[in-house]
């Protein structure tokens, strides 16, 4: 399940965030800190997975210390599902 | 603050972290005592005693707003009631003690506070009967804390509340056009009000007792210039049981040295040769307008990120791990990670309860993208340079950053879309190089509106850095 959703948000990131198709990005990497998705891009991000996941990412949650890995964020939808 | 005053906060820091029990309310009656001792002369002495004591009123008026009905019981909160008001008491007794080096002795007679004190709790019991049922209450005190933060920040303001009070007094206002009103730590005090208000209404705020909340707002040694941590955050480390390991001990000495040293040795000797009025006028040489300009922006950081580690290496003595504020700023290689590194907490503030609001909701109008960028960037950076005070310079240096983030913003963009495969390391390493000097050269130029005490001088100072007017 956790490999579906950070293959899915992978997905997204790389083509419609920094719309990059062919960039690889690792469930591990530091996507927030690295500077790889900016603050905007942040918010484009979460409202992606409030759509596809029906999970609420609050405006606070969005920083580093939150999630800064797919692998994070992926625990993050998780546990919301739950 | 001062040398002394620091090493007395270490030494207090350091009784603190022995004890077993008790740390809760050692910690509140210190942050009480440091919230009246520090705070500077005033225009009406009396307001040396009273600004304080407002801090603390407000801060425990918002407490009962926004905790709930089981943490609001009188079992667990009647330690931190009486702690607070020995310490105020004590303090207001200093009239009696004559111990002028630590407070001064003219504090409010007895029956004055006493008075003020029953008043107060009046409020207080009927808040909290209303608080409850009158939920636009917080909503008030909301929007009260930014009047009050408005005003507090507006010299304009300042001034002519003064000449009314002193009209009204049928007083002459004194000649001189400025007049001494500060309320010490507000700045830092309003974010923590006004993000557990905004957090208990989203239903996000961890319950929290009345010693807590108080520790979280006027914890202190951070009060006054941050970091601004979060009460979640903040209570957990306050609710965890203290075990410190010599490697705590050695961490927490090495962050209060390192930033004492950076503070008053390195800040201080900077502050020589950093750029002011005075060289903006008199210096004809570019390039040494240049120097004395990199010379303020090294100032400026490593007065704040030292002041910062004195924090951090405080709170770690009492087994309180504050967020760190700095991360190595002057080394990145674009604007927006130079935002991410530089007064982290405050632009994590603005990023959460302005910026990410402001854009989830343009995001769902039919407004372009280029335009919520711009839009959102500029008022960001504009209320965080009027957070420093309301003045054209502030403003101009907020958007000064607003542009330039937006500008970066778009070309990292445009290069994104055309680069297909990394870079060869080499190019990268020299486009980051690249990067770090430009970035750190727009910091800089920034400076100027921030620290020179008009528009027209830092354009002066401007146009000299760039061979005009010499």
């Amino acid at each position: 399940m956790s490999v579906e959703i950070t293959s899915t948000l992978a997905k997204h990131i790389a083509e419609k965030i920094i719309k990059q198709p062919s960039r690889v990005i690792t469930p591990d990497e530091p996507i927030i800190s690295s500077g790889l998705i900016d603050s905007f891009s942040l918010m484009d991000l979460a409202l992606y997975v409030e759509d596809t996941f029906g999970v609420r990412i609050d405006d606070t949650e969005l920083n580093a210390t939150s999630f800064d890995s797919l692998d994070q964020l992926a625990s993050l939808i998780q546990s919301r599902k739950a | 603050m001062t040398i002394v005053q620091l090493g007395i906060f270490a030494l207090v820091a350091i009784l603190i972290g022995q004890l077993k029990k008790s740390r809760e309310l050692a910690i509140l009656a210190a942050s009480v005592f440091v919230l009246f001792w520090l705070q500077p002369s005033q225009q009406f002495v009396s307001l040396v005693f009273w600004i304080p004591a407002a801090t603390i009123g407000l801060t425990i008026f918002t407490w009962l707003l926004v905790s709930t009905p089981e943490s609001r019981v009188w079992e667990v909160n009647w330690p931190s009631i009486l702690v607070i008001a020995v310490v105020v008491l004590l303090i207001d007794l200093n009239q009696f003690f004559g111990l002028e080096t630590i407070y001064m002795t003219t504090t409010p007679r007895l029956w004055m506070i006493g008075t003020g004190f029953i008043v107060y709790i009046s409020f207080l019991m009927a808040a909290t009967r209303l608080a409850d049922k009158l939920k636009f209450l917080l909503t008030a005190v909301f929007i009260g804390i930014i009047f009050l933060l408005v005003y507090l920040k507006t010299p304009f303001l300042i001034s002519k509340s003064f000449e009314l009070i002193y009209a009204l007094r049928g007083q002459e206002s004194p000649a001189e056009a400025h007049y001494i009103f500060s309320w010490l730590g507000f700045s830092y005090i309003t974010f923590r009000l006004m993000h557990t208000v905004r957090d208990f209404q989203t239903g996000r705020l961890p319950a929290l007792n009345l010693g807590e909340y108080v520790n979280y707002v006027i914890f202190f040694p951070s009060f006054t210039a941050g970091p601004i941590d979060r009460a979640e955050r903040f209570v957990q480390e306050l609710r965890t049981p203290i075990a410190l390991a010599d490697q705590d001990w050695l961490e927490a000495g090495k962050r209060f040295f390192l930033g004492m040293f950076k503070k008053f040795v390195i800040a201080d000797s900077l502050a020589l040769i950093a750029i002011n009025e005075m060289l903006v006028n008199q210096v004809h040489s570019a390039a040494w307008m240049w120097f004395f300009l990199y010379m303020y922006s090294l100032r400026i950081y490593f007065d704040f990120s030292g002041y910062t580690d004195v924090a951090i290496g405080l709170a770690r003595v009492m087994g309180v791990r504050l967020p760190e504020n700095f991360a190595s700023p002057y080394f990145k290689p674009n604007l927006t990670l130079f935002w991410n590194s530089w007064h982290m907490t405050l632009t994590q503030w603005f990023r959460a309860y302005l910026f990410n609001p402001m854009t989830r909701w343009m995001r769902t109008k039919n407004i372009s993208i280029p335009l919520i960028i711009f839009a959102t960037q500029i008022c960001t950076m504009s209320l965080i340079g009027l957070w420093h005070g309301v003045s054209w310079n502030f403003l101009l240096w907020g958007i000064w950053h607003g542009v330039g983030l937006f500008i970066q913003n778009r070309w990292s963009e445009f290069v994104r879309v055309r680069t297909t495969s990394p870079l060869p390391p080499r190019r990268q390493l020299l486009l980051n190089a690249g990067g770090i000097f430009l970035t750190f050269n727009f910091v800089s130029l920034g400076w100027l509106f921030f620290t020179l005490p008009s528009p027209q001088i830092a354009l002066l100072a401007m146009s000299k850095l760039f061979g005009i007017g010499l």
